[in-house]
């Protein structure tokens, strides 16, 4: 503000005066900016330096021709009316208008999202609960993660096939003990919820470790003298989760929770697999319906559209976990 | 804390133990029954034993060599990712430049995007170059998402690396390149490993990419797996077979890689 | 660099909108060579500087299109509007 006062003043022109005080803000932060570049530069150590720009360039290139393209190619697909590349017609959002109004579209939006709420829903708890269990020195503690991270190396097809095996109700195991032992009837291929069940049990079984470890690791981080003040207090193991553990999560739990729902909201080989949609469309998520247009029907028009509206909806999720990511970080 | 343990702890994970190899072992039983056996009766332990399944595995091309095309391709994809992303991780870890972090952004955006959007011009790309039904070309394609992985990560492994190691190599004469081949890449050794075992584990797994831009000479063992479906119905004990194989590229190497699992998955932030 | 571009079916009106974003790009890179950019925090509460409010704003705009497309017959144009007036508060308030 001093800066405005400094500034010359004096004209008796209320226009000239206008001008000065523009000049004198625009001087102000100038002066701003270079504070906040010294700030930034105390902040972080690293030099400035544009020629790292020729270290990125390999990276540049390659995911250009991988993404930067194909992201190009899927915009003309969507403005137009494609019957072959010299035979095609301009139609310009009609597109986007047909696909966001497609009520199957818009089923499978809704449908994806509430299967990530509940992905979400149960994951994390579970994972919490399983990071809390695990041990923190000894011998078993390398047995214990091996174990734990076991589902997240297999193939995500393969994942698919342990549990069509395993949840029909002639030969696999699970679906089997439903039937017979609780005596319930289950049968994922004919019923819509039992299908919807097991996609959801199948995501549970091989993304809570995930989570485990994650949240262990952040467990890890915390100092013995911490548990060893909380046993002098006598606090119940609640109280120690809930004052003690749960604090220190919370960097790691942010993390957890954006991936997976990053995840889930694009899961598409688990669910092909076991289901391959059905039955009906009960767990045709977005990913199954897209790649349904795309490839199973060659509609390069529609498919280009759908194909841009998932991409909004990732690109704002991600932006919120590149935000949350880099302030926990500093 | 010694011994002291709450019971309740040792329950969670011995049903954890058991939930999670159920199905495993339940699969495992599969491969190793003949499928008369399989869809005839309903039995917990398998009655009678035979190894028929793995030796259809590898005497039939169609399986044996679709298993070959992936692990030829995942190689070439990890190798290929590593060192672009190597010199990439390096600038973001020790230099500000113009857009370094819009960039850094950019690259995430592509390892969050879904396969699927990029499905059809992939199609046409790969037609158009002669990279369609090719080892080279999956591996090119896989790098959409492998790339940013890897760039995340070993940026996550050199951040934790003093900054004061590159300035004393440099007062003492070496260049950046002699200085990042003989000093700073032995460092990051366990980073190294840590990647390579990330590429080829989600290069592995990618099946909706792979199935596309492939056809017979390329094609990933994960897309043949989906085919089985024949005129006599599935044949699961095969399948299972086949899904046993799958898997044991992934559990040889998980003792080595087991402190860095976290790290890996949530792209080098843990 | 492709043998042939036949494939990536361009049509004027996408390669337009593609050359504007190349161009405000190279207008950003060189803004930022003339005189750095600033980090600062406007209503969206997190500190922000001018390449941050520029992908935040496209990004809106592009929301608010997509919103406008799914629900209303009105026209485009005024949807456009919109989006332009909120990529600009984004711009200069965010």
């Amino acid at each position: 503000m001093s800066e405005r006062t400094a500034a010359p003043a004096g004209q008796a022109d209320g226009r000239t005066d206008d001008q000065a005080d523009r000049r004198a803000d625009r001087r102000a932060e100038r002066r701003a900016e270079r504070q906040a570049e010294e700030g930034e530069r105390r902040a972080d150590p690293r030099r400035r330096n544009n020629r790292a720009w020729l270290l990125v360039l390999p990276v540049v290139v390659s995911v250009a021709f991988t993404a930067v393209i194909p992201l190009m190619t899927v915009v003309n697909f969507s403005v137009q009316d494609i019957f072959s590349p010299g035979d095609r017609l301009f139609v310009g959002l009609e597109w986007f208008r047909s696909v966001s109004r497609d009520p199957e579209v818009r089923a499978a939006f809704v449908r994806t999202l509430l299967f990530s709420a509940q992905v979400l829903l149960l994951e994390i708890p579970l994972g919490v609960l399983l990071a809390v269990s695990m041990p923190r020195r000894g011998v078993w503690v390398s047995v214990t993660l091996v174990l734990v991270a076991l589902p997240l190396l297999i193939p995500w097809n393969v994942v698919g096939t342990i549990w069509q095996i395993f949840a029909r109700p002639d030969i696999g195991l699970g679906g089997w003990a439903v039937n017979n032992v609780l005596g319930l009837e289950f049968n994922y291929t004919l019923d819509a919820t039992d299908a919807w069940i097991t996609v959801l049990a199948m995501d549970v079984w091989h993304w809570t470790p995930l989570v485990a470890l994650l949240a262990y690791a952040g467990l890890r981080s915390i100092p013995d003298p911490y548990f060893q003040a909380a046993q002098i207090d006598g606090a119940s193991a609640w109280a120690t989760f809930r004052h003690i553990q749960l604090p220190r999560l919370r960097g790691v739990l942010t993390i957890a929770i954006l991936l997976r729902f990053m995840d889930s909201f694009m899961i598409y080989t688990e669910p092909f697999v076991v289901t391959g949609g059905g039955p009906g469309n009960a767990t045709s998520f977005l990913s199954i319906l897209l790649s349904k247009i795309a490839v199973g029907q060659f509609d390069l028009g529609p498919a280009g559209a759908f194909s841009l509206l998932y991409f909004l909806a990732v690109q704002i999720v991600c932006y919120v976990f590149f935000t949350v990511l880099t302030r926990t970080g500093r | 804390m010694g011994d002291r343990r709450l019971p309740w702890k040792r329950t969670v994970l011995w049903l954890y133990g058991i939930t999670l190899l159920l199905p495993l072992l339940w699969m495992f039983g599969m491969s190793i029954r003949p499928n008369q056996d399989i869809l005839g009766s309903f039995s917990l332990i398998p009655q009678r034993v035979t190894f028929d399944n793995y030796v259809t595995f590898f005497t039939n091309s169609v399986w044996y060599s679709s298993y070959l095309n992936s692990i030829i391709y995942t190689s070439m994809n990890a190798v290929m990712s590593l060192v672009v992303a190597l010199p990439a991780a390096y600038a973001f870890s020790r230099f500000r430049f113009a857009g370094d972090k819009h960039l850094f952004f950019w690259l995430l955006t592509n390892r969050m995007a879904p396969p699927a959007v990029f499905l059809l011009p992939f199609f046409q790309i790969y037609q158009a170059v002669g990279l369609f039904d090719t080892h080279l070309g999956v591996a090119i394609a896989h790098m959409l998402f492998n790339v940013p992985l890897a760039v995340w990560i070993l940026e996550g492994f050199m951040s934790g690396i003093p900054r004061e190691i590159d300035e004393t190599a440099a007062i003492d004469g070496y260049s950046l390149p002699r200085f990042f081949v003989t000093i700073f890449l032995p460092m990051i050794r366990s980073a190294i490993g840590v990647t390579l075992f990330f590429c080829f584990m989600f290069s592995w797994v990618e099946l909706l990419i792979a199935r596309t831009i492939t056809s017979v000479d390329a094609k990933p063992i994960a897309a043949t797996m989906t085919r089985t479906v024949s005129a006599a119905g599935v044949d699961w004990g095969l399948l299972a077979a086949a899904g046993v194989l799958t898997i044991v590229p992934g559990a040889i190497v998980i003792w080595f890689v087991r402190n860095y699992i976290a790290k890996g998955f949530s792209l080098g932030r843990v | 660099m492709l043998p042939g571009l036949e494939w990536m079916v361009w049509t004027g009106p996408t390669a337009a909108v593609f050359i504007g974003l190349g161009l405000l790009l190279c207008g950003m890179a060189v803004w930022a060579k003339i005189s750095p950019p600033v980090a600062r925090r406007g209503f969206l509460r997190i500190e922000t500087d001018r390449g941050d409010r520029l992908y935040i704003g496209l990004i809106s705009a592009a929301v608010v299109l997509a919103g406008w497309i799914a629900v209303t017959d009105l026209s485009m144009w005024l949807a456009l509007a919109c989006a332009f007036l909120v990529a600009l508060t984004i711009g200069l308030w965010g």
